[in-house]
């Protein structure tokens, strides 16, 4: 592997992406719709738009005391109470999560709506 | 003629593709040798191409074959063969388990097709991100075994020292040879499983290319189109698993990586942008938008389209759903701000970090002023570890200018100086605290 610079080989790498046109605002715009129709279900477990705050509240795992992992539970906590979640759609999100959480427990506050 | 850069990726990509079908074939535990393997046949391809080259003067890729996977293939399995021979020779204890290796790689005298190269590939890549191993290790193993970086490459781009490179690596080996057993298939489950693990290690391998402060700009790059390479392997690789099973797992984690595939695109369109001549990095304000890749913004569509499925709206979603609205705006004062606002706190809320809140009070105060997102703010405390503590000050120094604040804004501002981790940074920031009160 030391000396490669100086080789002449014609082969595009693989995985490149072929190129194509570039599309028009608009087109983009079509294409966008469709992921953001699909993010709109996801919008109504949104409480925290940035409004101006409510009296700040923290909510603790009560409830959910069972499972080996801190992190999860209060993410599991804190999800089901925000959007009443299923416990499948929980895990995925505790999947997901880097174990660590700056500020440790989940933050759920009232929010007076912009 | 084509450029060193690409050459050099050839044969990185070469030896990413030999290991991988080496080590499917006899296990990892035997990677020194599938290394030394990989690299001798390398060698050898070099040579002969070069020389036959020079001898005939033809066109310069006229000596190279058809398929030299497939050539080079050949002369590393031999390689290897004589070496485990050998081996088993010296070392008595090892005569059992060698031989049943050196059977397997014999009988597997058929050279891989094409696809079974990136089969092996992927399936190397997946192995190697177990739980077990530290990700910071997964990471190099991906790119020594992978992408075919050499130790002092790979700490050149991470910024670590080439010691440390090396221990991260051993560390990632030894713990894979404890765990993989040679001949174990990833069931489907391990797989759909895995691959969370495999998105987050592309990420980050992406996040190193894209936040990195190399001045070499082909550098920075380089990391990024390795990602975004392995990740559409994935994708294909998914989109043939999908036939097989149904599983609803499998179709979230998938679409998962299809999100992280247009967040890719998505920013390196903007890649370029990003730079002023001489290196330094721009604010979004101050980028020239008409310099964006438009053929990569499109990709980007196309992907996050296709990844607007399933019951899970991922980090990568978010991430993938802003760097959309950045780069549909025409110009910056274009930029939506509220749709951005409402993605952060889908992003917040799926993977809670000070990074994700900063960045989200920053878009309020695009959206609704300075005081809202100091409000938004002020529930938190400041993270603790460096990096981002400096931008807490940084975003702090900024909201409080921007609100006429000067005394605290200059506070804060001596505290992002004095924590910024470099002076390309330090540089951006004196710029942006400049025009705040402007604004």
């Amino acid at each position: 592997m030391s000396n490669k610079t100086y080789m002449c080989i014609m082969r595009k790498p693989e995985g490149e992406n072929q190129k194509c046109e570039p599309p028009s605002p608009d087109q983009m715009e079509q294409m966008y719709a469709k992921f953001n129709a699909w993010k709109d279900k996801f919008k109504e477990n949104i409480i925290d738009m940035g409004g101006k705050l409510g009296e700040g509240k923290v909510v603790t795992t009560e409830g959910a005391i069972d499972g080996p992992f801190m992190e999860v539970k209060e993410v599991v906590g804190g999800y089901m109470i925000v959007s009443a979640a299923t416990m499948e759609e929980a895990v995925l999100v505790a999947q997901e999560s880097p174990g660590v959480f700056p500020g440790s427990s989940v933050e759920v506050r009232e929010i007076s709506q912009p | 003629m084509i450029e060193p850069l690409e050459t050099e990726n050839f044969f990185r990509h070469q030896y990413g593709k030999l290991v991988a079908a080496l080590t499917k074939r006899v296990g990892i535990q035997f990677l020194d040798r599938i290394e030394d393997a990989a690299q001798s046949a390398l060698l050898k391809g070099l040579e002969k191409w070069s020389v036959e080259r020079s001898k005939t003067n033809h066109e310069p890729n006229s000596s190279i074959p058809d398929n030299p996977s497939a050539w080079l293939f050949k002369v590393a399995t031999n390689y290897l063969l004589d070496d485990l021979r050998q081996k088993s020779n010296r070392e008595r204890l090892l005569i059992e388990n060698s031989q049943r290796f050196i059977e397997n790689l014999e009988n597997s005298n058929s050279v891989p097709k094409s696809g079974q190269f990136n089969d092996d590939l992927l399936d190397l890549l997946f192995k190697s991100c177990h739980p077990e191993v530290p990700i910071e290790s997964q990471l190099v193993f991906a790119l020594k075994l992978i992408c075919g970086f050499s130790n002092k490459e790979i700490a050149f781009r991470l910024f670590i020292s080439e010691e440390n490179a090396y221990k991260r690596f051993s560390r990632a080996r030894k713990k894979l040879e404890e765990v993989n057993p040679s001949y174990h298939e990833l069931s489907i489950v391990e797989l759909v499983n895995r691959l969370l693990a495999v998105n987050k290690v592309l990420y980050l391998l992406f996040t190193e290319g894209y936040l990195s402060t190399h001045h070499n700009q082909s550098i920075r790059k380089e990391l990024c189109c390795e990602a975004l390479r392995l990740c559409l392997l994935v994708a294909e690789f998914l989109s043939k698993q999908s036939g097989k099973v149904t599983d609803l797992n499998l179709l979230t984690n998938t679409s998962q990586t299809y999100a992280l595939i247009a967040l890719m695109y998505f920013h390196l369109a903007r890649l370029t942008a990003r730079q002023n001549h001489s290196g330094g990095l721009l604010l979004l304000q101050e980028q020239d938008r008409s310099l964006w890749d438009k053929t990569n913004i499109f990709s980007g569509f196309q992907w996050l389209e296709k990844s607007s499925i399933g019951n899970n709206f991922s980090r990568y979603h978010a991430e993938a759903g802003i760097a959309a609205e950045h780069c549909l705006a025409k110009t910056y004062a274009e930029t939506r701000w509220k749709e951005i606002v409402e993605i952060y706190a889908l992003l917040e809320k799926k993977s809670p970090s000070a990074i994700h809140r900063l960045n989200h009070a920053v878009a309020i105060a695009e959206w609704k002023g300075p005081m809202a997102a100091l409000d938004f703010l002020s529930e938190y405390k400041p993270p603790s570890w460096s990096q981002s503590s400096f931008m807490w000050s940084a975003v702090l120094a900024d909201l409080h200018k921007q609100n006429g604040n000067e005394e605290v804004a200059d506070q804060y501002q001596n505290q992002a100086l004095d924590l910024a981790p470099n002076d390309q940074l330090r540089e951006m920031l004196l710029r942006r605290l400049a025009n705040s009160n402007k604004r």
